[in-house]
């Protein structure tokens, strides 16, 4: 054999209403796959899927659309690749454009999509760090019909997100975006094709100097890709400076809990951490 | 088991097959088509050994992309690259730099440089340490394959009005 040999599965459906469907006949038992980069990679370390249910085959679920004053919509097969290569996304959601632009390899990045990586629901994930800071929604169609669920309520724990066994995600939206708006991502990694070790993106809304609202998001620090409620509290209303973003570092230090792995260790991570996200705040205020 | 009829297209050439789901589009080309210029590397989507251009210039993995999703897709491997007994100037220039050690990245760097200058004609050296990404040399031959690279650039560049001549006449 030229390869591994993947496990035989049979489920190709040929729009949302069979895909929904044949995960209801499969309860609990079936993976869905999308660009494939995580879940057949798993399957080739060992993990066991009884059924694999692959969107390839359902047309119409590769778009990028946005509704001026409304949602910016990407669909569930739209690939890292068109993310980067959208004007829109680049100009007025700049973290998301960053976290897909920096995502692994120019291959990966033609088949591994946004939607899947927030399913993925890996603390590490860099469009996971993106879309909380952009205040994303994900929307699941399930039997009882559509759903959407806040992204700050969408992962509940290391790799478990809150998408019922029967239900697929069809599209991640995000808020549109005023000109006074303005975001920023950065990982960190030891060599560019390599998983975050941390990674933080921030989206402010500025008027003039002053900071009126704030969403900041630091992931690998924890179980799942978390926001640090007491950094935005800390910036919110206020002039972002060199004073400001001091204290900002200092308390995202004591607010992760991040652990030692291969990638990196618990003391550097929490060391790092406020100066990364005093980095990504000071990039995106470049942008406005 | 349950097969789909997938058709597609290797190199200019149409093949229809009835394949299983579960059969990666690496496997079919090298198993089923023979194609075994194609290689298998790592299987996780770290080396790309085995890049594939899907659609012209669209490099993917073929190990981590089932094959039947792939009806009507337009698939070149680096034997698709030669016209009528020519190399491409990618591989030439592979060839006069001596970009080649063992060989065995070879293959999936070629396409994925074709893929490089299909979007940037004339890439700086770091556009093309950047593109390079994905593919790794277990040799760790990249400068001659970057200076392979520029050399194609440059071949190309002078090449392509004549080509274009050429073409219109056809």
């Amino acid at each position: 054999m030229s390869s591994r040999i993947l496990p035989e599965f049979e489920l190709l459906p040929h729009d949302i209403d069979e895909a929904v469907k044949m995960l209801g006949l499969h309860q609990g038992k079936a993976s869905i796959m999308a660009g494939g980069t995580d879940l057949l990679v798993m399957m080739g370390d060992g993990f066991r899927a009884d059924y694999v249910l692959s969107l390839g085959n359902i047309p119409d679920l590769a778009y990028i659309i946005e509704e001026s004053g409304k949602w910016l919509r990407i669909g569930a097969m739209t690939t890292l690749a068109e993310v980067a290569e959208s004007k829109v996304v680049q100009e007025k959601y700049t973290a998301l454009w960053q976290s897909a632009a920096q995502n692994g390899s120019p291959q990966t990045r033609n088949m591994g999509t946004v939607v899947g990586n927030l399913l993925r629901a890996s603390p590490s994930g860099d469009c996971c760090c993106a879309v909380l800071a952009l205040d994303g929604w994900v929307v699941l169609e399930g039997p009882q019909g559509r759903r959407e669920v806040a992204i700050d309520d969408f992962w509940l724990e290391y790799r478990a997100t809150a998408r019922r066994p029967d239900e697929i995600a069809v599209e991640v939206k995000l808020p549109d975006v005023k000109g006074n708006t303005t975001s920023a991502f950065r990982a960190m990694t030891r060599t560019t094709l390599d998983l975050a070790k941390l990674n933080a993106a921030v989206r402010l809304d500025m008027s003039g100097k002053q900071c009126e609202n704030a969403r900041v998001a630091i992931g690998a620090v924890a179980p799942t890709t978390i926001r640090v409620r007491k950094a935005e509290e800390l910036i919110r209303g206020k002039e972002i400076n060199e004073e400001t973003l001091e204290e900002v570092g200092k308390v995202v230090s004591t607010e992760v809990s991040p652990i030692d792995d291969v990638r990196s260790t618990a003391e550097y991570r929490r060391t790092i951490s406020g100066v990364l996200v005093k980095r990504v705040i000071e990039e995106a205020c470049k942008g406005v | 088991m349950k097969t789909h009829s997938t058709t597609f297209f290797v190199n200019n050439k149409e093949y229809t097959l009835d394949i299983p789901v579960h059969r990666t589009l690496l496997q079919v080309l090298r198993d089923d088509l023979s194609m075994t210029d194609v290689k298998y590397g790592c299987g996780a989507g770290e080396c790309g050994a085995c890049t594939v251009l899907v659609d012209g210039d669209r490099p993917i993995l073929s190990c981590l992309t089932l094959a039947v999703l792939m009806n009507g897709r337009k698939i070149t491997t680096v034997a698709g690259l030669e016209k009528e007994g020519e190399l491409h100037p990618v591989q030439e220039a592979f060839v006069e730099e001596g970009a080649i050690q063992c060989g065995y990245c070879t293959p999936g760097m070629v396409l994925k440089s074709v893929s490089i200058l299909e979007k940037n004609p004339s890439p700086t050296e770091k556009d093309i340490r950047r593109g390079l990404e994905g593919n790794i040399c277990r040799c760790t031959g990249y400068e001659k394959i970057v200076k392979a690279v520029q050399r194609a650039s440059i071949a190309l560049a002078a090449s392509s009005p004549v080509k274009q001549k050429e073409g219109g006449k056809v």
